[in-house]
């Protein structure tokens, strides 16, 4: 009988597809996604966030956020509402299955060292490496590009990233008391975390 | 084939070994059929914005389809960003790849041109011989309407339209650096529809830019044959308040060129001089789809199923990129990178007996308004009933130095996502 059990097995994995990378509803539906964000979320550009990794639930606000205009995007607002259409559940999954390899844009280590000093005033949300909150969806800055980390503090400091909103207003309020430099510093630390 | 792969099967037998001997350009090899078939195979023609992503990308789907690119250029000069190579913000070279990325992927690019396709006998031809597939894209991009303006033809090498980047790009840059100061640059824009709406308005800033820091005195006439700025209006018309250089003359298309008496013609009977012209020529679909009867009844442009891109008019053959027509999107290179991506699962979809998914492109267009600002359009899409329709178009509020940067990520991810 075990013989048997174990030709069936061979069998079956024989005449089974192995999985492809677009072989998910996630992954077709992320087609558009890869010009911006490159293939399977691995973002190669400087301002473009990583999007591979990305917890579910953190994925999932920030495109509600974007498509409602909450969060003012001309790129993103389109492609948010487009995300929404496709369904933005298998987007989610998808990006939140994959494992995020860190930018590969080298910072200056001095700035990275300046950086992991000025950015104690961000560990009570942020974590210790910046890994953030996931039950509070505070995301995780590792490895994320520097020029887009950087872009994300000037909209912050100037209240145009969900302007109005409570949950963030700390986040602003720390901003606005950061100069141009620390901001390029924090961004060079966050970036390099490995 | 026990024991191996498919893969290890094609890269040891003959189709490997003919088509990298092909690889190196020897077009005397290719008699009959140079390279017979030994299993599903994908040719693409054109290696431009939406071949090269459909041919990376179909590999991506399905590895065991084998996957030929057809691509008489060695290099890979992007459209956009070309622009900025005129007004000397960038290089060529920060705007040239290869395509070694592709090979990696398993692609086999060969670089010659695909002369003729027989949708019958399911044939691309290549030099004296042809390629069997069961599945064809033709990515050709656009050529141009050389008739359609007089002495143009004739007068290829001195009237440049630097509308295909590459070596045109880098002689207009030349023509505008050695015009005197107090010379008349004149732009041509043609008629819609024409690869990348924005572009020409885009070149114009640049254009005005350079004159404005480099040659003071000098002057930019722009005779549009359209009635308007067709493509980000209202953003190029506060940009170009930055330039009092330029006059700008809608509906005014040029039918005539004289490089000789330096002067151009429209359709008023005006006659312009020039110091140096840039006449961007009316458009059609690239040769091979016209002469394949891909086009549609005016000749000029390819229908497609919006689901498949399949052509209506020749099964198994998808068309994507600048050479279609009737969906609401622009010829940008961000729309035939997705259109690449859209018809790569389908096909895979199709070769595997599955129903292709209702996926639908979308449209990140940046322009650079002076040698640091930039604005944008984005648009995305849907299926309704078959046919790609709009959900939302949205334009940066103004020109700013935050969308430039956007648009440096943008690029850097889009020549990744279509190369590498």
């Amino acid at each position: 009988m075990r013989w048997l059990m174990s030709l069936v097995l061979v069998l079956a994995a024989a005449t089974a597809v192995s999985a492809g990378p677009l072989d998910s509803p996630g992954a077709m539906k992320a087609l558009n996604c890869s010009a911006c964000h490159g293939f399977a979320g691995q973002s190669s550009g400087d301002t473009m966030p990583i999007l591979a990794g990305l917890w579910p639930e953190y994925f999932k606000k920030a495109v509600a956020d974007y498509a409602s205009g909450k969060r003012p995007s001309t790129e993103m607002e389109p492609y948010a509402k487009q995300a929404m259409q496709f369904g933005v559940d298998d987007l989610a999954a998808y990006f939140g299955g994959l494992k995020r390899e860190p930018t590969k844009i080298a910072s200056d280590a001095a700035a990275v060292a300046r950086g992991r000093t000025a950015a104690q005033q961000c560990v009570s949300c942020h974590g210790p490496e910046g890994r953030g909150d996931r039950a509070k969806l505070i995301p995780d800055l590792a490895g994320q590009p520097p020029g887009y980390l950087k872009n994300q503090m000037i909209l912050f400091r100037d209240d145009r990233r969900s302007p109005g909103d409570d949950m963030v207003k700390s986040v602003k309020t720390i901003m606005k008391s950061l100069s141009d430099a620390t901001m390029s510093d924090l961004a060079a630390y966050y970036s390099s975390v490995r | 084939m026990s024991g191996m792969t498919r893969r290890q099967f094609l890269r040891s037998s003959g189709v490997g070994l003919g088509l990298g001997v092909l690889g190196g350009g020897c077009a005397s090899a290719m008699k009959g059929d140079f390279a017979p078939k030994t299993g599903r195979r994908v040719v693409v023609v054109g290696g431009g914005w939406g071949g090269a992503t459909a041919a990376k990308y179909v590999r991506l789907g399905d590895p065991s389809v084998e996957v030929v690119l057809l691509e008489p250029n060695r290099q890979f000069v992007s459209c956009p960003f070309s622009n900025l190579v005129i007004s000397g913000v960038r290089t060529l070279d920060s705007i040239t790849f290869d395509y070694a990325g592709l090979r990696r992927h398993g692609v086999r690019v060969i670089h010659e041109m695909a002369s003729g396709l027989d949708p019958a006998a399911k044939r691309v031809r290549v030099g004296e011989g042809y390629l069997e597939y069961d599945r064809a894209v033709v990515a050709p991009g656009v050529e141009f309407q050389w008739e359609q303006v007089e002495g143009l033809a004739a007068n290829q090498d001195k009237v440049l339209h630097a509308w295909k980047a590459g070596p045109q790009t880098q002689a207009l840059a030349g023509q505008l650096r050695a015009m005197p100061d107090g010379g008349v640059f004149v732009l041509s824009i043609p008629p819609a529809a024409y690869r990348c709406p924005p572009g020409p308005y885009e070149r114009v800033c640049q254009v005005a830019w350079y004159l404005k820091q480099n040659k003071p005195k000098s002057k930019l006439i722009v005779l549009d044959a359209n009635q308007n700025i067709i493509s980000k209006t209202a953003l190029f018309r506060a940009a170009w308040q930055a330039y009092p250089n330029i006059e700008y003359r809608a509906s005014n298309k040029v039918v005539k060129v004289d490089p000789t008496a330096r002067e151009v013609t429209t359709d008023f009977g005006d006659k312009v001089k020039y110091d140096v012209v840039n006449l961007i020529p009316p458009q059609r679909a690239g040769t091979i789809a016209v002469q394949a009867d891909l086009v549609g009844a005016d000749k000029r442009w390819c229908e497609v199923n919006h689901v498949t891109f399949e052509s209506v008019k020749a099964p198994n053959v998808h068309v994507i990129g600048d050479s279609t027509i009737g969906l609401p999107v622009p010829k940008s290179g961000n729309v035939a990178n997705a259109m690449g991506k859209v018809a790569a699962v389908a096909i895979v979809h199709q070769l595997n007996g599955k129903q292709p998914p209702e996926l639908a492109p979308g449209n990140t267009c940046y322009s650079w308004v002076s040698d640091r600002e930039a604005i944008a359009v984005v648009n995305t899409y849907k299926i309704e009933n078959g046919k790609v329709v709009q959900i939302e178009q949205k334009l940066t509020p103004g020109q700013s130095v935050a969308v430039a940067q956007n648009s440096l990520g943008w690029a850097q991810s889009i020549w990744n996502d279509i190369l590498g």
